[in-house]
């Protein structure tokens, strides 16, 4: 199709879609309302009867707790997917050699790269952990914090090159934290069930209003959450880094 | 509408259609990344701060990560596609 006649098609679907987006537009409420009732009876419910300040993850963790454990498998399925996938086509096995394109030599990382990674990578690794074990109190919580842990990883990789990273960042830690992670989330909810009560009902003390500690059984599945997520977040990147690594002659591919 | 939330709706929308705009995918990858950080700011200029947390821990650093590795991966695999050549007019 020339590229008149595709500006014409999209000219006759813009003006065709205009007045439905317009009825649209006006029929929206304004920046700022919320006409929905959920939102208040969260920031009621929370602070009394969790003794939490993030509300967010009161709703996460706690209120809809079991639709946040199907998310929660949802991200292990979609990860191991990915890496059966991967590995299908690349098999197991694994180097510790960066990737070559061709004859190219790999360029050395500048100093400045590698002061600025080092720099960095410890103070994101701890920033993440510190967003994971703050949930109940502010903003962000597992999910947020693993992949900031994730990113971390990456940073290791950046300032350190692949084969410090490899050895740093062994793949069976990452497997054991994103398996471990959803474990324990899953086997926090049969823990309820011991007492008699439902799955993941909330049996723990809850804990004073601004302690790390408080909202009962938020912080145990918190931070399932945050193992989960950063073990997921590790495998991605190796994976789809060991994709960029070219195989040695004779080496299993 | 504050003047901070419209300049971060402009900037929303400007750096979107340099994602549209950029034909190279490296430098696609890194305009998204860009578009992603907008957002992270407008939401949390729009107080959704464990929102603005996940959009730019993702979309800012999680995913264009692995389109680089992806495009990486692709120049590696075929090696007689140069990294300069531009995608086919029209394709």
């Amino acid at each position: 199709m020339s590229r008149r006649a595709r500006g014409i098609l999209a000219a006759i679907a813009a003006l065709a879609l205009a007045p439905g987006a317009l009825a649209v537009v006006r029929a929206m409420p304004p920046l700022g309302d919320h006409p929905l009732p959920y939102g208040d009876a969260v920031n009621r419910v929370a602070p009394a009867e969790r003794a939490v300040s993030n509300m967010v993850t009161a709703v996460n963790f706690d209120l809809r707790g079991f639709d946040t454990l199907g998310e929660e498998v949802m991200l292990l399925a979609a990860v191991v997917g990915a890496v059966v996938v991967l590995r299908g086509a690349r098999g197991e096995g694994v180097g510790d050699r960066p990737a070559r394109c061709g004859s190219r030599p790999i360029p050395p990382r500048s100093d400045a790269v590698v002061l600025l990674c080092r720099m960095t990578a410890p103070l994101t690794l701890i920033y993440g952990l510190y967003v994971v074990l703050h949930a109940a109190l502010t903003p962000g919580g597992g999910f947020q914090g693993g992949a900031i842990i994730g990113s971390g990883l990456v940073l290791v990789w950046l300032g350190e090159g692949y084969n410090a990273w490899r050895r740093m960042v062994p793949g069976v830690v990452l497997h054991a934290l994103e398996g471990g992670g959803a474990g324990l989330y899953a086997l926090a909810g049969f823990g309820a069930m011991l007492t008699g009560a439902a799955y993941l009902a909330n049996m723990l003390p809850l804990g004073d209003w601004g302690s790390i500690l408080s909202g009962g059984m938020i912080p145990v599945v918190n931070f399932g959450v945050g193992l989960a997520v950063s073990g997921a977040f590790g495998m991605l990147f190796l994976e789809f880094l060991e994709e960029t690594r070219e195989p040695e002659k004779g080496e299993e591919q | 509408m504050t003047a901070l939330l419209a300049g971060l709706l402009l900037l929303v929308a400007a750096t979107g259609t340099g994602v549209v705009l950029s034909r190279r995918p490296e430098r696609q990858v890194m305009a998204m990344a860009a578009n992603g950080l907008a957002l992270a700011l407008l939401f949390a200029a729009l107080q959704a701060p464990d929102v603005a947390f996940s959009q730019l821990v993702v979309g800012t650093a999680a995913v264009p990560l692995l389109f680089l590795a992806v495009l990486a991966s692709i120049r590696l695999h075929r090696p007689e596609e140069r990294p300069g050549d531009r995608p086919e007019k029209g394709a």
